[in-house]
């Protein structure tokens, strides 16, 4: 029986023209906080412009709106085509779409503003992970919908690494947010320090494999092929590759915290499974590229096929990268530094970004029935790119290295060489400068891609009818051409398909995580360190919601370097009731963790209203807001609660009188300030600002052992 | 490259996805064999750090501390043993002088004013000393230990013997000076 149906091709425009959109924005802001890290004063004073709050949005813009977008417009065309099938329900795809952008118009406004968890690339608040959650589930439901109905028995291998990312995203997501709400904006994780370190690392690390790694695979392994007219080069090479990266990539999330205080075995699983991800992931760029053989002067003259392969050229580089930068010396290294910028941006740049490009430039001239604008254009946007994606990875590489170097640099005697910390980023601002510039060119070369889509769909014809397909009904789904044990026979039944792929994220998942949420096992008795008091904790979500854990770790590695210059290193304990986890991934300011009583009281005053004030060659933005907001000391109370309810152990009394509590203590602050710091306002005023519960935080940090000669 | 193509004919597969066709090729040796490679030496690794003979992390820092440490006490020492007269011996080196300003306008500026006249920090120009006796060597110490508990950071930590001599002989010539908007006397008067 074969009946005519139409591809629903309405969304995969609406998704196009979605990721054009998020694109610029994305980009735009990287342009605008890479500016910030060359000229502090480009954070303007204005609170929901600085770099704390805008790096989020920034990373969230570029993950969730571009590549999510991208994702999603080239899943759903090339599945239906894929699988000789219309999605399963047109209603789930508009439900889909417009729960997505609104999501990310959620992210938008409130991200600047300050509701942020804390957990890098998992920022938003608990009501937009759940509209995540909801969101996701409706795609997931369209989109096993749509291979439920398909009338092509096997799936390609596009199709599997769709399944993947579809299954493990969800399970990333939910497991990484379960966290309790405080008030509609503002929640605590479940998991603490080592534990929210470890499921953080876990949903971080592989939020860059199956979010921006599996599905872009699947896209290649369709757009290439069509973009060259040839056949894949191995069919065999993409079932090892496939099953090898699905299993071992998401054991590899600890190689984010190595040196650090997370149990050892940990770090070393997340090493050795890191190195073994090395060829799966060349296995994909391996197939990609010798499937241009025969084809290869497609690479002179098609832009598109341009793209692509430097894209996968990218993406070689970077997977060659990673695995070096999980061993541990390694890491030693680069940890911390720009090095890993300029390793994220190899990847988000080259890799995701072309490959998006790539897919733009044949997908919106197919669907709208018309020819690509110019092809000139593309080819200089595709320079462009390039340009901006060498100098960025060329400065941010130097960046790092340069920076990481002089952390470690000791002279004969063993003493550090620049034990002032702003030297070393003195150093390296030339570079930021360099960098600024090289996402410039970046985004230019992306404005030119906006006017070749812009002018490609002003020619399109303005009648757009849906294209027609026909395919006959697959009869017995379960039993023709039976081989068995075959893979093959096995691409023709997609439930076990699915769960087998559940099962391979499952495995390492489960293995790593379990251990660790008994947190107890980890901790020794004699080093429990004392709960934050009411108002530290408060100062505690002011450093969470401006975004100080981009710039500051808090977490001295294991490294006689770290030790030298910021103290011994930091225990499981002094995390315990961190919720979440503040251990940071970048220092571009110095390291937390002991910051408490290295300065008097005044002069963190200083420091937070004009860092330049007290340390000239800062490049740390002003928080003068913080000096004129109020802290809100009566919610500390429900926040006390909750906390209890997560198991810190606050007493009774400490959460009934939490606002009292942390008045008296910020009044023997702002006390202090006056009569010792000279600062300028009244007992009263001062008191319920912002700035006193924040440097009450800062003070406390390092300093909360119970027993303070004891081993700390 | 005729050979190629019947290779390739024979390896061409009857899959067919909108028009995608699939060849069979051989999995690259040299692909397989790096794969093989990370795979055997896993094992091999947790061996030797969990089970064999490597050292921990945490064991493998407190080595490396000791012999830090060790050349930690040995600066100290060297500061200590620095007597008054050697550090009177040099304040009126214009050169020790101009490196101990340069130092202070970096490190200590912020807390104690431009001037020495006291901002956050006391003032460092009258004759009350709220830690030491005012003397050269009692001024090296605070500077060197710090008074963490108030605030003042352990420059020994940062700054080497000679800076932290630089320093001190810098602080003593603001002695007198008498500068404007002086922060009022504390700690107890010294003659
Ligand atoms: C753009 C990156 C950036 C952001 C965001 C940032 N800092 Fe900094 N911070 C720095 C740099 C660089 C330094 C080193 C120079 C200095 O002391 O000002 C620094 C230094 C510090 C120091 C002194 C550390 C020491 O050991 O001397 C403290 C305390 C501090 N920052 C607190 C904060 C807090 C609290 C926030 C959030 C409200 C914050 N920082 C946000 C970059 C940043």
């Amino acid at each position: 029986m074969e009946t005519k149906q139409t591809y629903n091709d309405k969304i995969v425009k609406a998704f196009l023209l979605a990721t054009i959109g998020w694109a610029f924005v994305a980009l735009l802001l990287g342009v605008i906080i890479a500016y910030q890290m060359a000229y502090w004063q480009a954070n303007f004073d204005l609170e929901w412009l600085t770099f704390g709050r805008l790096r989020p949005l920034h990373t969230n813009a570029a993950i969730f709106a571009f590549a999510g977008n991208i994702v999603f417009a080239g899943i759903y065309h090339s599945t239906q085509r894929l699988l000789k099938a219309r999605l399963f329900s047109d209603v789930l795809s508009k439900v889909h779409f417009w729960g997505w952008q609104l999501m990310i118009l959620l992210a938008a406004v409130t991200l600047p503003l300050g509701f942020s968890t804390g957990k890098e690339y998992a920022e938003l608040e608990w009501p937009l992970d759940i509209l995540i959650a909801v969101v996701w589930v409706v795609f997931a439901i369209n989109f096993f919908g749509t291979i439920a109905i398909r009338r092509v028995k096997h799936l390609y291998v596009a199709i599997w690494f769709y399944i993947a990312t579809v299954l493990t995203v969800a399970i990333l997501h939910i497991v990484n947010s379960i966290a309790l709400p405080v008030s509609l904006l503002k929640s605590y994780p479940v998991y603490a320090g080592i534990q929210d370190a470890l499921v953080q690392w876990w949903y971080g690390h592989n939020a860059v494999a199956f979010f921006l790694t599996t599905p872009f695979l699947g896209l290649m392994y369709y757009y290439l092929p069509k973009s060259v007219g040839r056949p894949i080069y191995s069919y065999r090479l993409s079932i090892i590759h496939f099953w090898a990266l699905v299993f071992i990539y998401i054991w590899a999330g600890p190689h984010h915290l190595l040196y650090t205080a997370l149990p050892n075995w940990l770090q070393t699983l997340g090493m050795v499974f890191s190195l073994m991800l090395w060829a799966p992931s060349w296995g994909g760029m391996i197939n990609g590229l010798l499937t241009l053989r025969g084809a290869w002067d497609k690479l002179r003259t098609s832009p598109i096929v341009k793209f692509y392969v430097a894209a996968l050229t990218f993406y070689g580089m970077t997977t060659f990268e990673g695995p070096l930068l999980s061993i541990k010396s390694v890491s030693a290294l680069g940890h911390y530094t720009d090095w890993i910028v300029a390793h994220v941006h190899a990847g988000t740049l080259g890799w995701n970004g072309f490959m998006a490009f790539g897919v733009i430039y044949y997908l919106v001239p197919k669907i709208w029935k018309t020819k690509l604008y110019s092809d000139k254009l593309a080819t200089l946007h595709f320079w462009t790119g390039i340009f901006g994606i060498l100098i960025y990875y060329i400065s941010m590489w130097a960046a790092g290295i340069t920076q990481g170097l002089m952390w470690r640099a000791v002279d004969g005697n063993g003493q550090l060489v620049y034990p002032d910390f702003v030297e070393t980023v003195t150093k390296i601002v030339p570079l930021y400068q360099v960098r600024a510039f090289a996402g410039l060119i970046y985004l230019i070369g992306f404005l030119f891609l906006v006017y070749n889509i812009y002018k490609t769909i002003k020619s399109a014809p303005s009648d757009q009818p849906e294209e027609v397909f026909s395919a006959p009904v697959i009869k017995n789904k379960k039993g023709i051409e039976f081989i068995p044990k075959s893979h093959r026979h096995f691409e023709g039944l997609a439930t076990s398909f699915t769960i087998l792929v559940l099962i391979s994220v499952l495995v390492g998942s489960i293995i790593e995580i379990m251990p660790v949420l008994s947190l107890d096992s980890y901790v020794s008795e004699g080093k429990k360190v004392k709960t934050f008091t009411p108002l530290e904790l408060a100062g505690r979500d002011i450093y969470i919601k401006e975004g100080c854990y981009v710039c500051h770790s808090q977490m001295i590695r294991k490294l006689a370097t770290d030790v030298q210059r910021f103290g011994p290193a930091s225990t499981i304990e002094e995390s315990m009731y961190n919720r979440p986890f503040q251990w940071g991934s970048k220092r571009t300011g110095p390291d937390l963790a002991r910051i408490g009583k290295k300065y008097p009281d005044a002069w963190h005053y200083k420091h937070m209203i004009n860092p330049r004030s007290v340390v000239q060659q800062s490049l740390m933005p002003n928080y003068p807001w913080l000096a004129d907001k109020k802290t809100d000391l009566y919610i500390l109370r429900k926040k006390l609660s909750v906390m209890k309810n997560l198991g810190v152990p606050y007493t009774k009394e400490e959460v009934a009188n939490a606002d009292i509590l942390a008045e008296k203590q910020a009044r023997q602050i702002a006390e202090r300030l006056i009569i010792s710091g000279g600062v300028n306002a009244s007992v009263e005023d001062l008191t319920r600002k912002e700035i006193v519960a924040l440097i009450a935080y800062l003070q406390a940090l390092g300093q909360k052992a119970i027993n303070p000669e004891g081993e700390l | 490259m005729s050979d190629d193509k019947k290779n390739d004919e024979v390896l061409l597969l009857d899959h067919d996805y909108d028009g995608i066709k699939e060849y069979d090729n051989p999995l690259p040796r040299w692909w397989l064999f790096t794969f093989y490679i990370t795979i055997v030496f896993a094992p091999i690794y947790v061996y030797y750090y969990h089970f064999g003979p490597g050292l921990s992390l945490s064991e493998e820092l407190d080595q490396n501390l000791v012999k830090i440490e060790a050349q930690e006490n040995l600066t100290q020492e060297q500061t200590k043993k620095l007597s008054e007269a050697d550090l009177l011996a040099l304040i009126n080196d214009k050169q020790v002088i101009n490196e101990g300003r340069a130092l202070y306008n970096k490190n200590c500026l912020a807390c104690h004013g431009a001037f020495g006249e006291g901002l956050i920090g006391p003032n460092l120009t009258d004759n009350y000393w709220v830690h030491g006796d005012g003397s050269l060597k009692s001024v090296l110490l605070v500077i060197s230990t710090g008074v963490i508990d108030k605030g003042m950071p352990e420059w020994g930590k940062i700054l080497s013997p000679k800076d932290l001599q630089n320093t001190t002989v810098f602080v003593r010539s603001l002695l007198g000076t008498n500068p404007k908007n002086a922060k009022t006397h504390e700690g107890t008067l010294i003659e």
